[in-house]
């Protein structure tokens, strides 16, 4: 047990809910994007999470001189990847558009504005959360210097 | 009466519990979010009580850090933020306690040692 691993593990929230926050920003920014990189409409971005230390080496030998039948030792969290949404593409009917096809729709990503807002307000206060619970170990850490005193 | 008497060695185990706790808890607000996700608990208070009753030596005493078996929500994930911070809090309150009778206990036998604080 480090007497910093508190601190580690609310950081390691704060850099996850940040790339969600990246994520979200950067759907909200390409939400009318016809043409992405393959020349496809831009494909809504979804990060995935898991929790940090549970495979590899480190965990396992813990887990072992602890003997724990109680599951891997507080780690975090980490990003695992950020996956593109398989929803379909939005057609919506615009003629009069230069990516419209013979029947005058066009292709549009399968981003909607609502689901990413909502989604901030959750990882913006999912931030928060992380950063009330380092405050609550900074306040400890302070105490025990108190001690010291 | 020793200089390190048992209710001494019992502030300082209940510090590292609740320590433990702190870092559980810590975990469990950072992973709010992850799939499949049960969150962990310290129940260091009933360890504590055990090891007392059974005469142990308390500075050995290790605390388990235990995965709880609650319901979870549709993707698995047991963690409920806003109870979590209730209890992060209230953890915190303790820690302090504890740290704030362990002062009060050195300054007592400083003035008993006639060392002045």
């Amino acid at each position: 047990m480090g007497l910093f691993e508190a601190i580690g593990i609310a950081g390691s929230g704060l850099t996850a809910e940040r790339i969600r926050m990246d994520v979200t920003a950067e759907n909200l920014a390409n939400a009318d994007t016809t043409k992405a990189a393959n020349g496809q409409p831009y494909q809504r971005q979804e990060v995935e999470l898991e929790q940090a230390g549970v495979g590899g080496f480190a965990s396992a030998l813990s887990g072992a001189v602890q003997q724990a039948e109680s599951g891997p030792p507080p780690g975090g969290v980490q990003v695992s990847g950020i996956v593109s949404d398989a929803t379909p593409d939005q057609q919506v009917y615009d003629p009069g558009n230069p990516e419209a096809d013979a029947q005058g729709y066009v292709k549009m990503p399968n981003v909607s504005t609502v689901t990413e807002m909502t989604d901030l307000i959750a990882e913006s206060q999912s931030y928060q959360s992380d950063v009330t619970a380092m405050q609550t170990a900074k306040s400890m850490f302070t105490s025990t210097l108190g001690v010291l005193k | 009466m020793e200089l390190v008497d048992s209710t001494q060695q019992l502030l300082e185990a209940a510090m590292r519990g609740s320590w433990q706790r702190e870092t559980a808890l810590t975990s469990n607000i950072a992973n709010a979010d992850t799939p499949g996700y049960k969150r962990q608990e310290v129940n260091f208070e009933t360890e504590l009580q055990s090891a007392m009753n059974g005469g142990e030596n308390l500075e050995q005493v290790q605390f388990q850090t235990e995965v709880q078996p609650e319901e979870d929500g549709p993707n698995g994930n047991s963690v409920s933020v806003d109870q979590e911070s209730a209890k992060l809090a209230e953890n915190g309150l303790d820690y302090q306690a504890l740290t704030q009778v362990l002062s009060t206990r050195n300054s007592i036998v400083s003035a008993a040692i006639g060392v002045t604080p």
